[in-house]
């Protein structure tokens, strides 16, 4: 689907994609894991979050898998697809970009 | 949780499908993990924005999500105007969110106001605008009629001789029909059931133009005396006592010990004339039978075209030929002397009555209750405006065209009353269920009021209209020069900004002034009804009525060996004091009148003696229902027992027909017509006391009928020999010691021990019966009363608010002020001063308005001026009081800061 050129992702999906990173997890790990990654800067609602959720797996950059057997069965886990590593990836890189500039002006502290 | 869900399919159905489950356990363990009142509260607020927000990009957003797609292939990610108008959304409630406060204030301003205008409407709607569900009922009207001589203006109703007059000569109708409403006894599977039973000619059916639902209704044949009995069932009887089983049609059914075939079923709306008929018989009359008996009531449908005044003018000239109609019938002559009138009302108002006033009074009530809450939340707006001044003035200067602004605003202002919307919704539903169950029974069609598309339609046109002019108000102030300039920090606000703020807040007043008045006459007019006294003591007694099969029951010494084999076993009962029977209570219509002979007075022919009501009691019947005895003695249960010819009459009845004369021991007689051969006789009856007047229709009845209470074994059997009540059917009272409808299971006991073929019907205390005459006032007393509260406790906040926002904008001046070693008092003063002269500029335009509109409230009051200058001055006194508490405390807090805290708030 998103073979072209992958869009630039909303600031909500790259914490969720990020928050995918250590493997497959559910809804409310992965709105907890936004929450503490972004410092409490994202805190989405749980309507919020499984509107992004859906929006990304019909763009296939995650996609459904089972869970533990002994989880809740209400619950609904997700993964990380090929696409969406490479998605996450490109926007790390755009972001990495951003910094490198920041220092080369003296915006931000060099590396230690 | 199951909220959530519920909201959540309604909102967002595609996203419930799929991840419905999932979203409810992550809710869950969120909702586990806030603990506290303020995170929880937190988390209600947002998923419930988002719900919204949910909602709009669920049915808009598809778009939205396929631009997108294809903006993956372009370059440039242009946003497209919807996904602009979703952002502008996402923003919008982001910003909401973020001013908890201001946002639960306004949606729930909003929500009330919509809520309470929309049950109002609904119920306006059905009642008041489309109360009759007739085809073309427009073209209905009542036979009414009223005497110029009897001094009886309308109510007489009128009579079947009259009728056939109508019917066949009137030119300006197609159809006429008369009816009357009694009661039958139901003996199905060994259990009798009381049923309230319509007769009506079989023209009714040609009149109101609504077939059956199943199989058919009355023919001519069954309209003629002698003619076959059948029975139309109500829909809900039909329902509940027959299981709705369609093989009825063609069974007999046992009314009174009599098998009646079942002809037909009506459809579920069907209530002619009112809701709780259970079944319709047919009228077996003829014009042979002479003019008969005022009692009936009529309904006639007009011609196509013609007007109410043709159809006056043409029955009133054909009541002029009456006599001629029916030369053998002196009760003809008689009556036209007494000059009749026809009153010639459409059957919408015969219906409404003065129902309608009231309803309009409080929708109009509730309007202003609307306005207030605009008004509050236009002020809450301005105030949110205020303070984001500067970021506006950038946007303005930047260049940001007054569209791009005001779709900036009207996100907000439409994402408020979507939401305020969706309360008032919920509010209204809530609100239209007590209505429904509380309404008084004589609001037609109340059973039917719902919540429908229309009144839906109408929260949308309320909220939508609410969300523009909140939405503009922003955009009402100057240039964006101006704009920045306001903005600068400056020590005080432009007289401009408060202008606005001080109409909106003068104009919330006037209109709770407006409220304030009219709920505190209805109190008045409410306390003045409750003062009457209804010339009976209602407190702790019981009330039933039990019908008789005719059948089994035929001679009046039988009906009054049962009637008083039934109150005996009452008033041997624990906790019964007396107990004793009436053929018909106060407050209620329907019952025997006569015109009653006094001896020695001479009637010359073609005029009729003073009418009076007429009711057959039991012994002990004044003693039980508390009724003063003025001169001379009650009735008795040894009159009853001997049969003695003894009456009591009325006060009135003895002002009227006796006037200086001490009534004890004459003796009248209830008129009677002449015996085929021309001979009249009369049973004199005589008067052996004066009982207090009791009332027939309503609490407040300018003028009590004349009545004339007898012994209950003088009564009528079934065949009716003479002009008298019929103790076929009887309502027996209890006046008790312990709460009167505990003793409920007990006097069923009683009744079933003498026949277990009697049924009990209409259990009430004498209570319920007198707080059901003033039904309608109580009901538009309390929700004005309610109106008027909602909008005082808004108004208290708009002021509230208002001073607190110019007090927290003048926080640096009073800072200087108080440094200088001005006076906190005079700090405190002055601030109060500010609020109150607003205050006496709304209350001023209040007070006019409220007289103004006095008119229109006057017809619902009783016993008070609608311009009772203590109400006034009362009212206005209350609400300047609030207002300068409202003043007062924001004043004070601004007063006791410290001056250095003061200055440095900037």
């Amino acid at each position: 689907m998103t073979s072209s050129k992958p869009a630039m992702l909303s600031d909500l999906a790259f914490h969720m994609l990020l928050a995918l990173g250590d493997g497959p997890s559910h809804g409310y790990a992965i709105g907890k894991a936004v929450e503490e990654q972004s410092g409490g800067r994202l805190d989405p609602t749980t309507g919020a979050l499984y509107q992004a959720l859906r929006r990304l797996t019909e763009d296939g950059l995650i996609a459904e898998v089972d869970g533990p057997k002994d989880a809740d069965s209400r619950r609904r886990y997700f993964t990380l697809t090929a696409s969406g590593r490479k998605a996450a990836a490109t926007e790390a890189g755009r972001l990495d970009a951003l910094v490198r500039t920041a220092r080369k002006r003296r915006l931000f502290p060099q590396r230690a | 949780m199951s909220i959530y869900r519920r909201l959540l399919r309604i909102a967002a159905p595609a996203l419930a499908r799929e991840y419905g489950p999932a979203m409810e356990e992550t809710l869950a363990t969120r909702w586990r993990e806030a603990r506290g009142v303020s995170p929880r509260t937190r988390i209600v607020m947002r998923e419930l924005l988002m719900l919204i927000a949910l909602a709009w990009s669920e049915r808009f957003g598809s778009r939205v999500r396929a631009q997108r797609r294809q903006q993956r292939l372009v370059e440039h990610s242009k946003a497209g105007a919807m996904d602009t108008l979703g952002q502008e959304l996402r923003q919008a409630a982001r910003r909401l969110l973020r001013a908890p406060a201001f946002t639960v204030a306004s949606v729930l301003t909003l929500g009330l106001a919509i809520g309470a205008n929309t049950a109002i409407f609904a119920l306006v709607q059905r009642v008041v605008v489309n109360p009759l569900p007739y085809p073309e009922s427009d073209r209905l009207i009542e036979l009414d009629h009223g005497s110029v001589t009897m001094k009886v203006a309308s109510g007489m109703s009128t009579t079947p001789g009259i009728y056939f007059i109508y019917r066949d000569r009137a030119r300006s109708i197609e159809s006429a029909a008369v009816y009357s409403v009694g009661a039958r006894t139901l003996i199905e599977r060994g259990e009798p059931e009381r049923l309230r039973a319509a007769f009506a000619t079989p023209s009714l059916g040609a009149v109101l133009r609504v077939p059956p639902a199943l199989g058919r209704w009355f023919t001519e044949e069954e309209g003629t005396p002698g003619g076959p009995l059948a029975a139309v069932l109500s829909h809900s009887l039909w329902t509940w006592r027959f299981n709705g089983d369609r093989s009825i049609i063609g069974r007999g059914i046992v009314l009174d010990g009599v098998s009646i075939d079942v002809i037909g079923v009506m459809p579920a709306g069907f209530a002619f004339p009112d809701p709780r008929i259970d079944v319709w018989l047919p009228t077996q009359i003829s014009r042979a039978q002479g003019f008969g008996f005022f009692g009936p009531q009529g309904v006639a449908r007009l011609r196509d075209g013609v007007s109410l005044d043709t159809a006056r003018a043409e029955f009133q000239g054909l009541l002029a030929g009456i006599a001629d109609a029916y030369p053998d019938d002196p009760k003809a002559t008689a009556n036209v002397r007494t000059k009749l009138t026809f009153v010639g009302r459409t059957l919408k108002d015969a219906t409404l009555g003065n129902v309608t006033r009231g309803l309009w009074l409080i929708l109009a009530a509730v309007g202003v209750v609307l306005f207030v809450a605009c008004a509050n939340v236009a002020n809450l707006f301005l105030v949110r405006t205020e303070l984001r001044q500067r970021e506006v003035a950038i946007r303005r200067a930047l260049g940001a065209a007054r569209l791009g602004l005001g779709r900036y605003f009207f996100t907000e202002s439409f994402l408020l009353a979507g939401a305020g919307g969706a309360i008032g919704l919920s509010i209204a539903w809530a609100a239209l269920r007590v209505l429904v169950q509380a309404g008084p029974t004589n609001l037609p069609r109340l059973h039917e009021v719902r919540l429908d598309a229309i009144s839906v339609a109408y929260v949308a046109a309320v909220s939508i209209v609410a969300a523009l002019v909140f939405g503009s108000i922003p955009l009402w102030r100057g240039t964006a020069a101006g704009a920045l300039h306001d903005s600068g920090r400056g020590n005080t606000t432009s007289r401009q900004r408060h202008y606005v703020r001080h109409l909106l807040l003068g104009a919330q007043v006037a209109m709770a002034l407006v409220l304030l008045v009219a709920s505190a006459l209805m109190v008045r007019s409410f306390q003045n009804l409750h003062a009457i006294d209804p010339g009976f003591n209602p407190d702790s007694t019981l009330s039933f009525n039990i019908g008789l099969p005719r059948t089994k029951y035929i001679t009046i010494d039988q009906m009054a060996t049962v009637h008083n084999g039934i109150v005996d076993r009452l008033a041997a009962l624990p906790g019964v004091e007396s107990a004793s029977a009436t053929t018909c209570l106060p407050l209620s219509m329907g019952c025997n009148a006569n015109s009653m002979r006094v001896e020695g007075e001479e009637y010359p022919h073609g005029t009729l003696p003073p009418l009076s009501l007429m009711r057959a009691v039991g012994g002990g019947y004044f003693e039980t229902m508390g009724m003063r005895i003025v001169r001379g003695r009650a009735i008795t249960r040894a009159d009853v027992d001997r049969k003695e010819p003894v009456v009591v009459i009325s006060q009135k009845f003895a002002n009227i027909a006796f006037k200086d004369v001490d009534p004890i021991g004459r003796r009248i007689a209830s008129n009677q017509p002449p015996k085929p051969d021309g001979s009249v006789t009369f049973e004199w009856w005589t008067i052996v006391g004066v009982v207090v007047d009791t009332p027939m229709r309503a609490l407040n009845e300018p003028d009590p009928m004349p009545m004339t209470f007898m012994p209950l074994s003088l009564a009528n059997g079934v065949d009716l020999t003479r002009i008298a009540p019929t103790a076929l059917q009887m309502n027996f009272v209890v006046r008790t010691s312990t709460p009167p409808l505990s003793i409920g299971p007990l006097a069923r006991e009683a009744v079933r021990a003498i026949d277990a073929d009697l049924a009990i019907a209409q259990f009430t205390t004498l209570q319920a019966l007198v707080d059901r005459a003033s039904a309608q006032m109580t009901f538009t007393m309390v929700l004005l009363a309610a109106a008027a509260s909602i909008s005082l406790v808004l108004g208290m906040i708009g002021i509230y608010g208002v001073t607190s926002y110019i007090v927290s904008q003048r926080t640096s001046e009073i800072g200087v002020r108080l440094a200088l070693g001005a006076e906190p008092a005079g700090i405190t003063s002055q601030i109060v001063k500010q609020g109150g002269k607003v205050t006496l500029a709304g209350i001023a335009v209040g007070l006019l308005a409220a007289s103004a509109g006095s008119r229109l409230i006057a017809s619902v009051l009783y016993g008070v001026s609608p311009r009772d200058p203590a109400i006034f001055a009362a009212m206005a006194t209350l609400l300047m009081l609030v207002a300068l508490v409202a003043c007062w405390i924001p004043a004070r807090r601004a007063a006791r800061l410290s001056p250095t805290i003061a200055l440095r708030a900037d």
